[in-house]
Parts: structure tokens; sequence; C-alpha cells
């Protein structure tokens, strides 16, 4: 059925429907050089649900009750338009509710002020070594609250495909939220390094989180120097002892083979180790005096470097850094790299190729303009292919908080979503190892997790996740009328995808529940804790 | 159970091969119709145990060539002084912090390889931890896990749940595969939560009923498994576990896995192969000598074994604990008195079958002319041959070339771990 959808839709745009010359033929959909696609000259068979649904599964974290019907009948290309252009959706509700979390008023001084005040407290105190995160209670509280905002945006922003990316992008660039200093460094992080750039252009971001102080600290590359490099001021012997001594590849190696080239990007060991030099000197200032970016002229390495055969001559400083940065971004294996992640993402686990040729060949015709490599995705035949339908099992956080907008829950600033999250196997900001959370089913389907979901699903159907209301008398009115019940569960929480079988075992299920509002309870948590709803 | 497994296994089928997935889950989907009910108890021995060391354990800290003026000098801050080194035979010793192991080595039961890793020269965390876990350095399309083959290949063992178990939020890559094996995080709270029992019961029930009829793939299959070790779980009460002889676990999520794994052993659930990790080893920065970083790593380790041990007393004749990582550190130490990745590294022997008491496979030596590209410790031995000397010679595995493929075990060089 979908696979017709598809066809016809390419009939109607010109393009040959056959799997061979599709990814010769680059895009498939009529595709708007200037204006956005309009009712008029929508294809008729993109107002399909299945279409909407699909698009909503994908580009945002799932519909909202009615949220289907409504992009359906705006045509789900259009919806698509809107969603690449953020700045032009009226999100004042959730900017509203981001008031509520006080996070958001700290900035980078601030933290490092409160997380520099807390270590001496500790200090003082000298208590027994009870291991006790560093800001202490209020550093607890605003750690919680930073976890939880993400669920929150994720959950009740309009610009979903934003969110999407952020989180994205949040994964590719992943600082882990419990190292040191990235305990103050992270939120900053999020704000001002990732969020202002996850619609730009690649090169910036990437430059942006290698000057990021977060990054800086987490693959240590802030005290990484030239070998025998001493600082202009004299420091005190012991101070010259924990001096460090010479350069440190964490982030030079991760650059590579995470951020950019991808680990068969064809870079050997000494590439490393001069990547590793041109970025001596790249450091943090103290949390004293803020912990922003610093570059220390005396820590660099002046001398020549080659990098992937590309020569870098002597003495260009912090230049050098930042010339390696644009060759690394605009370079063929970091756009296959980044483009494969990318329709990991967005199409499928195992990403077809010619998917994967598109994305870059639009990343390689905009120079990285994130925005035109995503377009280039949503409008390849991939994207749309039956067999890329429903095909993705969702992660732990894309669960909770599409389970949270079908539910239409209402989260406030206690941290209990992110915890569910977090029990689900997915800590927000926690991933140990410098890859992010994965992508794949494997990582996230497994015995004990499917059994957590479940405990979760029947949690939130019931109303017993402290800190999130939900409107169900809305969606799914608690009704003696089984079969009304069973229809608005399949059409407002499964977006009528509830198989047959389902609707039977739910049947069953809640046949000998007198309670109407338990009797619904269970046939929700049942629904979000079920198969159906652990794909999109 | 209203559906029968012949009509699930119709319908998995049928729905995979409608989306083109992977055929691996219909050869899982068919190992579980061939699986009768599970019994409450089974025999259990003989059990591995795999640790990963997650992170590159650096190995020359962990069992230290203190006998080598060649480790001071090329680590003048972070080598660990002569004088705290727990010797074993006058070059190796043990890191202070592993003192706990001590007796375990002078009974017997514990060995060290060193110089042991990978044949490919990868050093990217994650290529070298897929390599080892699918036991095929340098192919990555290798679908499943090593332990997971052995699973597949040991039919006899295969109708209890619980017979590969990892503990942990995830599974691990070693045990991904057509053989059934369960992710548990905690023994007590895994299955549905509800006050009652019959509400608990209830709700099993019915989710079991949902998977069974509309899951396909890895959810139906994952589903399936999870269901069977409920109802195994419901029977065997983990609620009520008191360590015995005292055992003393240190806190922390390894110590609570090797805690429910020497649970299961007793409980004698027809546990053949378990798997825990241990993350915390990628030490660039500040590693420190007999204390420091990862000093406090090494002691939660050493004394989380220690306690395995001490809390199983007899039954570890029939178990083996193996501790890998995906390779060593730098023999010199870094700019920021740490290590960056190297080659090869140690790994520990515990149980037991084990021919301990002796440092195994071939030094290399840490001479520059006889290191890894000049700066890192040579590999004498392929990780492969000890993996396979395990399987063969404590498990009972005969068909070695399936478990490891494009690989040739051979007895000559097993590195000698296990009492023949």
């Amino acid at each position: 059925m979908k696979n017709r959808i598809v066809v016809r839709c390419l009939v109607l745009s010109g393009a040959s429907p056959l799997a061979g010359a599709q990814h010769a033929a680059p895009l498939q959909f009529p595709r708007p050089t200037s204006a956005p696609v309009t009712d008029t000259t929508r294809p008729r068979v993109l107002a399909s649900r299945d279409s909407a649904l699909h698009a909503l599964n994908r580009l945002a974290y799932g519909p909202r009750p009615g949220e289907v019907d409504r992009v359906a009948a705006q045509g789900v290309m259009h919806w698509i338009d809107r969603q690449l252009s953020p700045d032009e959706i009226d999100d004042r509700l959730l900017a509203q509710r981001e008031r509520d979390f006080a996070i958001l008023q700290y900035d980078r001084r601030e933290l490092a002020r409160l997380f520099v005040e807390t270590q001496r407290a500790r200090r003082e105190r000298t208590r027994e070594a009870v291991p006790e995160p560093a800001m202490g209670q209020q550093g607890r509280r605003l750690a919680g609250q930073f976890q939880q905002l993400a669920v929150m945006r994720a959950a009740l922003s309009e610009r979903q495909l934003y969110e999407v990316m952020v989180d994205v992008w949040t994964n590719h660039f992943h600082v882990f939220f419990g190292k040191g200093a990235d305990r103050f460094l992270t939120p900053d992080y999020t704000e001002r390094t990732i969020r202002p750039r996850a619609l730009g252009r690649f090169e910036d971001l990437l430059i942006a989180t290698a000057e990021s102080p977060a990054m800086l600290f987490h693959l240590d590359n802030w005290q990484s120097i030239a070998p025998g490099a001493t600082p202009p001021r004299l420091l005190r012997q012991r101070a010259l002892e924990r001096m460090p001594k010479g350069i440190n590849e964490n982030y030079a190696r991760e650059l590579l083979e995470l951020h950019t080239l991808g680990v068969d990007g064809g870079y050997t060991q000494q590439d490393v180790i001069n990547v590793a030099r041109i970025f001596t000197g790249w450091s943090i200032a103290r949390p004293q005096r803020g912990a922003g970016f610093e570059f220390h002229d005396w820590a660099h390495d002046d001398g020549e470097k080659q990098v992937l055969g590309v020569r870098f001559p002597a003495g260009r400083g912090q230049d050098e850094g930042i010339r390696l940065l644009k060759l690394l971004a605009n370079h063929p294996a970091t756009m296959q790299h980044v483009s494969r992640k990318l329709c990991r993402r967005f199409v499928n686990d195992g990403p077809p190729d010619g998917c994967v040729d598109d994305a870059a060949a639009a990343w390689q015709r905009s120079h990285g303009d994130i925005r035109e490599v995503l377009r280039a995705i949503f409008r390849g035949p991939d994207f749309w292919a039956a067999e890329n339908i429903r095909a993705k099992v969702k992660t732990p956080l894309e669960f909770v908080v599409s389970a949270l907008r079908a539910v239409r829950a209402n989260p406030d600033t206690v941290p209990s979503l992110a915890q569910l999250v977090a029990q689900l196997g997915q800590p927000l900001y926690l991933r140990v190892t410098p890859d992010g959370y994965a992508e794949q089913e494997d990582a996230w389907v497994n015995s004990g997790a499917l059994l957590d979901r479940m405990n979760a699903a029947v949690a939130l159907a019931a109303g017993k996740l402290p800190g999130v209301t939900s409107d169900l008398d809305a969606i799914v009115p608690a009704t003696t009328d089984r079969d009304h019940l069973l229809a608005s569960v399949d059409r407002e929480v499964l977006g009528a995808t509830m198989s047959e079988n389902t609707r039977d075992v739910i049947a069953r299920q809640i046949a000998d529940i007198s309670d109407p509002v338990a009797a619904r309870a269970l046939a929700v948590g049942l629904a979000l804790g079920g198969p159906e709803f652990q794909m999109q | 159970m209203t559906i029968s497994r012949r009509v699930f296994v119709k319908s998995g089928g049928l729905a995979l091969f409608s989306l083109g997935l992977d055929p691996l889950f219909l050869a899982r989907a068919a190992f579980a119709s061939n699986r009768p009910l599970p019994p409450l108890t089974a025999p259990a021995r003989p059990v591995l145990v795999c640790v990963f060391q997650r992170g590159a354990v650096d190995g020359l800290n962990m069992i230290v060539p203190h006998g080598d003026s060649l480790y001071y000098r090329e680590r003048p801050r972070i080598a660990v002084p002569e004088k705290d080194v727990v010797n074993l035979d006058g070059y190796f010793g043990l890191h202070p912090r592993l003192a706990a192991l001590k007796p375990l080595w002078d009974n017997g039961s514990l060995a060290a390889i060193h110089a042991i890793g990978s044949p490919d020269a990868t050093r990217s965390h994650f290529d070298a931890q897929d390599y080892m876990e699918t036991a095929t350095p340098g192919r990555k399309a290798t679908p499943d896990g090593w332990l997971n083959r052995y699973c597949q290949h040991d039919r006899e063992h295969q109708h209890t749940p619980f017979r590969a178990v990892a503990f942990g939020p995830q599974l691990p890559r070693t045990l991904a595969g057509s053989a059934p094996s369960l992710a548990i995080e905690n023994l007590q709270t895994f299955g549905l939560r509800a006050p009652r029992q019959a509400a608990r019961d209830r709700l099993t029930r019915a989710f079991e009923e949902l998977y069974a009829s509309s899951a396909t793939g890895l959810l139906s299959s994952s589903s399936q498994e999870a269901f069977e070790a409920v109802q195994l779980l419901r029977r065997m009460n983990p609620t009520q576990y008191q360590p015995a002889h005292g055992a003393d676990y240190p806190r922390g999520r390894f110590g609570r896995a090797l805690l429910q794994i020497a649970q299961l052993i007793k409980a004698n659930v027809g546990l053949r192969v378990a798997f825990a990790d241990v993350t915390g080893w990628d030490t660039h920065v500040n590693q420190g000598a007999s204390e420091g970083q990862l000093a406090t790593r090494l002691s939660e380790f050493g004394q989380a074994l220690a306690a395995f041990a001490h809390d199983l007393g007899e039954t570890m004749r029939d178990v083996v604990v193996l501790t890998m990582s995906e390779f060593g550190r730098t023999v010199r130490e870094n700019g920021n008195s740490g290590t960056d990745h190297g080659h090869a590294t140690a790994m520990l022997v515990m149980g037991g079958p084990v021919n301990g008491g002796r440092v195994l496979g071939r030094w290399p030596g840490l001479h520059p002319a006889s290191r890894f590209e000049g700066r890192d410790v040579a590999v004498t031995t392929d990780f492969r041959d000890l993996f396979a000397e395990i399987l063969a010679r404590h498990l009972g595995a005969t068909d070695l070339a399936a478990i490891f493929p494009g690989f040739t075990p051979d007895a000559a060089r097993f590195p000698g771990t296990i009492r023949t």
C-alpha cells in the first residue's frame, strides 16, 4: 500500500519509479526551488495519513493526538519544509515553560563559580570519602533539571525536527556530563555550542565544538602541550611537577574517528599525532576566571606538520587548527561518515547506500548546510520506501518522549522523566564513552530493557509518574463501551497502527474490569508498552 | 500460553520475510520453537564468566613488570614503585590495589597472561572492542559474538533461559546472535511491577500475549526470552540472597553484577556463560601510580573478583572467570601523567580449573626495538588462542572452527591456563 503511494508520487513528479534509477535521478519529489510546496502543487497522495505518521515518527518525537490528521491536511512535504525552517515556527508555549527551568538562568561563569565554591566547601568539610556530585545539593538539583529540560523540550516543542537534530549532534559531539569540569560546562555547551548550530553549517558546528571548553575538557585537549613547553610566568616547584609534559592524543583521535572522517576514513597513527600537535595550546581558562576558551601560545607546537598529506607550515599558531577543522569538515570521508549517521537516524539502521550518496551530494553542493543534507534525505525515495516505514525501534528517549506526546502529558521540572529515560538505559549526557548513544536497535532491545519499557508504559498510563500530568480524559475518554475505548486508543495513541492481535489481546484483558478508568489505564498501558509502539 | 510457539514462529517468520529483516532472527525464533518449557533446575556446571574492562586497561600497571628498569625509566611519574608491588615471580607483580587477589594466586587458582591482544593494529576503542567481542579482528561485518556462537554450538544445554546472561542495561556484542541470551540489570526487579502477585501475573500474561502475537524480529525473540526468565525467576525467589562466607562485594555496578552471577550459579538454573562490564580504564590523564585513578578502579575490580571467589567457595571448582580489555596502553607515559592507546595488555583467568600461580604467554620485553610500532607492548598471544583454550578445555567445546571463523585454533598455541 505504502509502496504504491510512493510509486504514484514518483510518477507524478515525472521521475522513474524503478529502484535502480532512483539514485541517478537525485530527487524524486517535486522540489520547490523558491516557494515552499503549496496545497495546489502538492501531490494528492501525500495527504495520506501513512506519510504523515511516518514523517511525525522520524522528524518528530511521534504524533500528538490529532496531529497525524493535521499534518496530512496541510500536506506532509509542506510540514517538512516548515520543520526545516524552525525560526518561522511559533514556539511561545515552550519558551514559557522554559522559564520554569532555573538552570537556564545560569551562564557558564556562574556555574563555574558555584562549582568552585562547592568544591571548596567540600574540602573544608573533609568528611569521609562519600562520593557526592561536585555541585552539592543545588548542583544536583540543577543537573537533574538540565536532563529533564531535554525531555521537556523534545516533548513540547513545535520545532520538532530542530529538537531531534539537537539530540543527533549532542550524541555525535558527545561530552560526558559526569567528568570533572564537564559537570558545570555541559549545560553551557548544549545551550551555546550545539543548539544555535543544530541546523546550520557542519563546519561551524565542528569549529564551535573544538573550541568549546566542554569538549576540550572531555577529551583532555586542554592539557595537551608541546613537549617541554613551560608557561611564561614562573610556577612553584610543585605546580611545575604537576604540569603537563607533552601531547595527549585523545581529542585528536576522536576528532578523526568519531566527529569527522570515520574510523575507516584513511588516516594513520602519524596523522593522529600531528593533529594532536596542531591542537596543542587549545585550552581553558581557570574556573575562577570563567572557564572560557583560551589559546596558550606558549604551549603550542610551532613545528611544521602534515595531516592526510596536507602540509601545515610552521608558526601559524591557532590558525592551523581552524584550517585543519575546515579541511576535515569538507573532506569526502566526513561527508560520507556523517551522512551515513544521519541516514541511520532518519531512514534505517542499515542505511541504503543511495540514500547516503544523495545526502553526501547535497552536502557537497551546499558546502555542508545541514538543512540541505536533511532535505535531500527527506525527498529521497529511501525515506519513503515501504521497507523503511515503522522499521526502526525507538531509543529509550524516543520511547519516553513519544509516549508523553501520545497522551499529551505535561512534564514539570521534577526530573522524573529524565530518571525514567535513564532507567531504560540512556541516562542523558552520561554515556561514558565519547561515541554518544547508539542508533541501532540491538543497542536497545533486550529482555531486561523491554520489561522496563512495559513497566514505564503502565506507570505513565496509570498517572503514577511524579511531576507528570496528562489529559487522558480529553484523548481517550473512560467509557464502558469497550469498542469505543479500543478505537480511540488505536486512533489517538497508536496512530491507527494497532494490529488485530493487539486489539484482541487488549479486549480480552479489559473484559472483566468493571471500572472504566482502570480499564482505560490498562488499555493505554498495554498499547504504549506493546510492540507497535516500540517501532517508528 | 494461549498462543502456541509454532503459530508464533510462523507469523514471526512471515512478517520478517515481508520486512526483509536479517535472517538472524529467524534462526533465533527457530531456536525458541524447539525449546520445551524451562525446568526449574538444570545441571549448571561448568560455568564461564567473562568480564570486559572497557576503555583499554593499562596492563603494565595491572600486572607490573617491576623487574625491568625500562618500565621505571619510561614512566617516571606513574610507575608503581618497587616497594609497593605485590611480587608474583620476581619479575612481575600485582598492582598493590589488587592485593585481594594474591591468596588466589598463591593457591593456584589465578593466572595472568601478558602481552595478549589482537593481531589488528587499530587503536580505536570501538573497533577493538568489536573485534574482541566477535573474535574476528579486522572484520566488522560479523553478525554475532563469539560467546553467542558458543551457545549456538552447545545444543546440549539450550533448554534454559538462563544459559547466557549479561548483567547490565545492554546485551553486549559478545552475546549478540541467534542463540537466546538475557540482559538483566537487577534480578530482584526483573519482571513486570505491580503491588500484588495476582496483578503482576496478569500484567505479565497480557504483555506476553501481546508480544507473542504482534512483535517481530528482535522485539519478538527478546520479549519471549524475557517472559521465560520471569516465569523461572518467580519460582526461584531472588529477593533473599546473602553472600556466603562473609564475602564482601564492593559497592557499585561491577560488584552487584558479580554478586548476581554468583546468585544465579548457586540457584542452579543452568547458567553456562555470564558477562559483566567494568568501565573507567581510559586513563589519558593523571592515572596515578600506587594511588590515584587507576588504583581506585583496580581496587574495585580486584575486591569484586575476590569476593566472588570467596562467595562461591567450593563451587569455584566448576567456574572460570576470564577478564579482557580491547587493547593496552603506551609503554611511555604521555604529557599528562597518563597513557594513550596502545596494543597488547594483560588478562586474568581465575577459578578451580585454572593452572594458576603463573604469568603465562611469551613476554616480548619493553625494549623499543621489540615494541609494536616502537611504542606499545607487542602482542605475542592472539586473544583467540586464550578464548579457544577456555572454551575447549573448560566448557568442552568441540567445534572451535565454527566459533572462531577465519581462525584455526591450535592446542599447541594455547597459553595453558586450564589444567588438563
